[in-house]
């Protein structure tokens, strides 16, 4: 499990965090008391630091400049500050990303995931298992024993939220979002076309009705 | 100034004038005096006040209208005292030390209002410096509960998020500072971000989406553009049909400018509306019907415009829906490719 420090000085934004990043999957590290921030941060074994920019007896903008003169972990800047300038001088001392308040938590938590993957904390993994079937996220297709199914970049977003979903049930709106998120505005019709070439895929290889469609709910991978 | 208006003001003195020629007169018919005597005292002592007068009138009349022509000339009317040379009579002086005075008084008063104006604005910003805190917090809460409750109390939490934007933006816009940056801008980048901003909205609503043909690169501030777009799109939503709806982002290469057309199928705006909305304040029909309009959208995004550079228009009709078209100058000043 990565582990991220946080040095956010609300206590209720900073236990929020904590909850999210934990129900994510990460470990983390909260800083209580800012005057030993730097301190706190170069002890940290943290794979990755969530910085505040006002904090208490400390600016963030400081502490980055001088934490950099000694680790080169990732740091994300969180900051309520949206100035051109803050950003850019964010930016040269070193921060990896800024993120300004209010942010959207899969925004920050997708910024988190680009960060670590990119310092290389994390061998990607870039097949999910699937038991009768192998979702290939690499090559975009679908890989059975015998055969393989070729997947268009929508086809493949979708089979990831499902895959991700496995068993349960996922709302249309759901897989919208998180299309959209990536920058595929499709609408309903253009996702139910879709759904319908994913479920003739999986039938050509021989997976019959391993999508179900719950009425008025979406729909769920067996 | 008119020397007989300015003779006219002067019947008190002449009619003592009048008065002490014609008991003159009366002595020396009394005494019984030459003739000529008679006739001199007659013509002489009317004439000499006259030119007298004319004098007075004419240098004052030379005053004046100097102070008159650099006041014409001038674009702060209120410096006009800095402009004249000393005066030459005792009443001009006295008037010019009043106008110093009261130049000086009024000088105070505006800075005095700058001051307050300059603190407030300071005071805008802190405060919605502050106020994204809680509403950090309060999103990471929903995020970690989510629920139909706290995805609704979600979308009124955006709504705050906008009000506050666009009360910062208020105040920028109101200031003379220069608080933006222009930077090469991908135009693509800017579509999708606003996009994105109201994909929740514009799922649950079944809006579609068409973006085509916006490749280009622009000049422009990358924040003020994504509120202007924000503004544009949220009108855009506002005024929807209730069915079908479609909202399609196409750029044009003109020959000065790169021009982003964002189109809706929506309600319309009536055609008498059209050249008032971008007016302070102005809600129209649909924002009157239904549809809470607080007149400050458009109006901000006109105004963010122009201090950017930017154009924008707007072209609708009714029941058909709205245009709305942003011009980005390919200012030479800039240049391709630097």
């Amino acid at each position: 499990m990565q582990k991220i420090l946080i040095l956010e000085d609300d206590e209720k934004l900073r236990y929020e965090l904590e909850i999210f990043l934990n129900r994510n999957g990460y470990e983390t590290e909260g800083v209580k008391h800012y005057e030993q921030a730097l301190a706190s941060m170069v002890q940290s074994d943290a794979e990755l630091i969530l910085l505040d920019i006002n904090l208490p007896g400390a600016d963030g903008e400081y502490l980055l400049k001088e934490y950099r003169k000694v680790s080169d972990t990732p740091v994300i800047m969180i900051t309520s500050r949206d100035s051109e300038l803050d950003e850019l001088l964010s930016m040269h001392y070193g921060a990896d990303h800024y993120v300004t308040k209010p942010f959207n938590p899969q925004i920050l938590l997708a910024k988190i995931v680009a960060v670590l993957k990119r310092s290389g904390g994390q061998a990607v993994c870039d097949t999910v298992d699937c038991g009768d079937f192998v979702l290939d996220l690499s090559k975009s297709r679908i890989e059975t024993g015998a055969a393989c199914a070729e997947l268009t970049v929508n086809e493949l977003r979708i089979m990831k939220c499902l895959v991700k979903n496995r068993g349960s049930i996922v709302s249309r709106e759901a897989i919208m979002n998180d299309l959209w998120e990536n920058e595929a505005f499709i609408d309903d019709n253009t996702l139910t076309v879709n759904m319908t070439r994913i479920r003739k895929k999986l039938e050509e290889l021989g997976l019959k009705e391993r999508i179900v469609t719950k009425r008025g709910q979406g729909y769920m991978l067996l | 100034m008119k020397f007989t208006t300015y003779l006219w003001e002067r019947w008190k003195t002449i009619l003592l004038l009048a008065f002490a020629v014609m008991t003159t007169e009366i002595f020396l018919l009394t005494y019984q005096v030459n003739g000529f005597v008679h006739i001199y005292v007659a013509l002489a002592v009317p004439a000499a006040f006259l030119l007298g007068v004319f004098l007075e009138y004419h240098a004052k009349k030379v005053f004046y209208d100097d102070v008159q022509g650099k006041l014409e000339q001038l674009e702060e009317k209120y410096l006009i005292v800095e402009m004249l040379g000393a005066a030459a009579f005792t009443e001009e002086r006295q008037l010019m030390e009043i106008l110093a005075e009261t130049g000086k008084s009024m000088a105070e008063q505006v800075n005095a209002h700058k001051h307050i104006q300059q603190e407030y604005k300071d005071y805008i910003e802190l405060w919605i410096h502050e106020i994204k805190l809680p509403i950090a917090t309060a999103k990471m809460i929903i995020e970690n509960n989510r629920n139909a409750v706290s995805e609704s109390i979600g979308e009124e939490l955006n709504r705050i998020e906008d009000y506050t934007e666009q009360a910062l933006y208020y105040a920028r816009s109101s200031y003379a500072n220069k608080d933006y940056r222009i930077t090469k801008c991908h135009l693509p980048d800017m579509v999708n971000e606003a996009v994105k901003r109201n994909k929740q909205t514009l799922i649950n609503q079944h809006i579609r989406i068409v973006i085509e043909n916006v490749d280009a690169f622009v000049y422009a501030d990358a924040k003020w553009c994504h509120f202007i777009l924000n503004q544009i799109l949220a009108n855009s939503i506002k005024y929807r049909k209730e069915t079908d709806s479609e909202i399609c982002f196409f750029a044009e290469q003109g020959k000065e400018s790169v021009v982003l057309h964002i189109r809706d199928n929506g309600i319309g705006i009536k055609a008498s509306e059209v050249p008032k909305v971008f007016e302070k304040g102005f809600t129209g029909t649909n924002g009157r019907i239904g549809k809470k309009s607080t007149g400050i959208g458009l109006y901000l995004c006109k105004k963010l415009c122009d201090k950017l550079g930017l154009g924008i228009e707007l072209d609708s009709e009714e029941n058909v829906g709205t245009e709305v078209r942003l011009l980005f100058p390919k200012n030479s000043y800039f240049g391709e490719g630097h």
